[in-house]
């Protein structure tokens, strides 16, 4: 990959005679929103603190923005923001208090931190939360107040472990708006979370089961290897059924008639299958289209009973 | 000699169940009444005063009420008889973190005067049922979130409580081992009350009813479906090559309440008040500049729509009620 911002290679790690990783490699783009996922004791939590310098790798290296962890692993935390699944606010302090000392720890002047912590208060909506102190905040604000703080610094490169953990469903679509727009903006973001459908939010996957990574794709190339795909119908006249159906097979389209329906099964729905589909539906089939889709759940308890680790690094699998 | 009387169903009346913490107002008034057996969801915002709840019913909390009365006890006087048939997972880890897996079911036995003979089967059937029977020399304080969490639950259920009160027992648990636990809570669903609050969509989706609580207070009370039926939203969804990118030209639209990209279509939420009707909002959505939405498509509204609509409606009535 070109323009990786986060190129691991062989990275181990053991503890005594257990191996919590082994020997994974991992490449991320740089702007993507990379889902790194796994079950309770994979390997996941030590891999994330590998990565951000914490923890010392038996085996393997890392380069992050260009920079070898191992070798500078100081010169790489100016780079990257951090949230674990503790929020890290000091209790006791105001929330205001708490940016001053991070602004102060990152070495932020004072003019330069009016200007970037009053962007984020307004973006994230934590005026109202300024001046209470974070124990005495609902963990949806909280965890928007984490994120927050460890964007003040304008890093290029987010780890957010299990963000979303513990916060309520309203909380979490807003966070993810908010991971969405830095993405937008090209920060890449490095995630974890138990909510599987959040998978659908991120534009890469990757998935660790003991210590190995047994995917490495899109969450619509998890979806085409590990469900049973799309089925798609739609209801449509007398008229124009016997004529669409034949356009959709002339098309590469699967399709059968069932009563008054069609129904159509497509293991992903790609931009031009779905450029097609709509073609070839039109206008008049549009209010009676369903589209099924496998829920990220189904996929990822199928990818675990099925899963085998990958062999090879994951040439292309960013495609 | 008589016939055996069947145990009388598992039975929790409230009527205004209040709880001050100082003076923030955990619970304002929970109207509540639930016959089991079965599996209630506990859901809402954060604050909602769901853990409060699940306290309250445990006998753990001094409560005000006009009427507070679980498996026959009354919450407001001695709850010594009823902390024998409840069974309590609180969201902090409980158990004793240097006892191992087999000393912590052998004390929670012994603290509930089980038989020998009785409690010793059912504790190697739950081990073996968790996957944690080749962990049960281990430390409790050792174990993974996942397996501490299936600890605790099997700890509970040891002593076959007549009801089980689980805060957010899946929180940070894989899909695998909420599998786990899921299919331990489902075998018991016909034999006690099960009260769970839970964050996962899927989760509130399994359960018989839902409660849902926002600001102390119980906001809507039934079964999921017809917290679906009663959501006055419409949601459609927009397949896009670039999602995130049409869910911002859609947010222009005047009628759409919300939209937010998911993997391959934008999630859009129209409020019955504002709706122009579905072919004008398929239209509107097919035909944006600059953002082409492949395939638009009326969706089922689902439990997501619904907490969100819910979160929406409570502030809502309370202004009204004032």
């Amino acid at each position: 990959m070109a323009d990786a911002i986060i190129l691991a290679r062989g990275l181990s790690k053991r503890f005594g005679e257990f191996t919590a990783v082994d020997a994974i490699d991992l490449e991320v783009e740089r702007g993507v929103i990379f889902a790194f996922l796994g079950a309770n004791g994979s390997g996941k939590s030590t891999t994330i603190r590998m990565l951000i310098g914490l923890l010392t790798p038996s085996a393997g290296t890392i380069v992050l923005d260009g920079i070898d962890v191992g070798l500078h692993p100081r010169r790489v935390r100016e780079r990257i923001g951090y949230m674990g699944q503790k929020v890290s606010l000091y209790a006791g302090l105001t929330l205001r208090e708490n940016v001053e000392f991070y602004a102060g720890l990152y070495g932020i002047e004072e003019g330069d931190l009016e200007r970037r912590w009053g962007a984020v208060r307004e973006r994230f909506g934590l005026a109202q939360a300024e001046h209470e102190r974070p124990e005495n905040l609902p963990a949806g604000v909280r965890q928007r107040a984490g994120l927050a703080l460890s964007t003040l610094h304008a890093p290029r490169l987010l780890f957010l472990d299990e963000p979303t953990a513990g916060v309520d469903v309203e909380s979490r679509g807003l966070f993810w708006e908010l991971i969405q727009d830095a993405s937008d903006e090209g920060v890449t973001v490095f995630v974890t979370t138990h909510f599987l459908e959040e998978a659908d939010y991120c534009d890469r996957v990757a998935f660790i089961d003991a210590g190995r990574l047994i995917a490495d794709s899109t969450p619509e190339g998890l979806r085409a290897r590990y469900s049973s795909g799309y089925r798609i119908e739609a209801q449509l006249a007398a008229g124009s059924r016997e004529r669409v159906l034949a356009e959709l097979g002339r098309a590469g389209f699967a399709a059968e008639a069932q009563g008054d329906q069609l129904v159509v099964r497509v293991p992903a729905l790609d931009s031009e299958g779905m450029r097609r589909l709509g073609l070839v539906l039109g206008p008049e089939a549009a209010a009676s289209v369903r589209i099924e889709q496998a829920s990220m759940n189904e996929v990822f308890r199928r990818l675990i009973r099925e899963g085998v680790a990958l062999a090879e690094p994951p040439a292309g699998a960013a495609a | 000699m008589s016939a055996p009387v069947a145990a009388p169903a598992p039975r929790i009346r409230l009527r205004g169940l209040r709880k001050r913490y100082g003076p923030r107002v955990a619970l304002a008034g929970v109207d509540l009444e639930l016959e089991g057996p079965g599996i209630v969801g506990v859901v809402g915002p954060d604050g909602a005063g769901k853990t409060t709840l699940l306290r309250c019913l445990a006998g753990l909390l001094e409560v005000e009420a006009d009427e507070a009365n679980v498996l026959g006890v009354d919450l407001r006087g001695d709850v010594r008889a009823l902390k024998a048939r409840v069974g309590y997972v609180p969201q902090v880890f409980g158990l004793q973190r240097e006892l191992s897996v087999a000393e912590n079911l052998a004390f929670t036995a012994r603290l509930h005067r089980l038989a020998a003979g009785k409690w010793r089967r059912r504790a190697a059937e739950l081990l073996e049922r968790t996957g944690l029977t080749a962990f049960s020399a281990r430390p409790a304080g050792a174990l993974s979130g996942g397996m501490k969490q299936k600890l605790a639950i099997a700890n509970a259920l040891l002593p076959e409580p007549d009801l089980l009160l689980l805060d957010e027992p899946t929180a940070g648990v894989d899909v695998l081992a909420r599998g786990e636990i899921w299919e331990l809570l489902e075998e018991r669903r016909r034999a006690m009350l099960i009260l769970l609050s839970t964050s996962y969509l899927d989760e509130a989706e399994a359960c018989e009813r839902l409660v849902y609580l926002d600001d102390g207070r119980v906001i809507a009370f039934g079964p999921p479906a017809e917290l679906r039926a009663s959501v006055k939203l419409d949601l459609y969804r927009a397949w896009a090559d670039d999602p995130r990118a049409t869910a911002r030209a859609i947010r222009t639209l005047p009628f759409v309440s919300s939209a937010r990209a998911t993997g391959r279509f934008v999630r859009v939420e129209v409020a019955r008040t504002d709706t122009p009707g579905v072919e004008s909002v398929l239209a509107a959505l097919r035909s944006l500049p600059d953002a082409p939405v492949e395939i638009a498509e009326p969706a089922p509204i689902d439990m997501e729509s619904t907490l969100l609509a819910l979160a929406r409606r409570g502030p809502a009535e309370r202004e009204a009620v004032r």
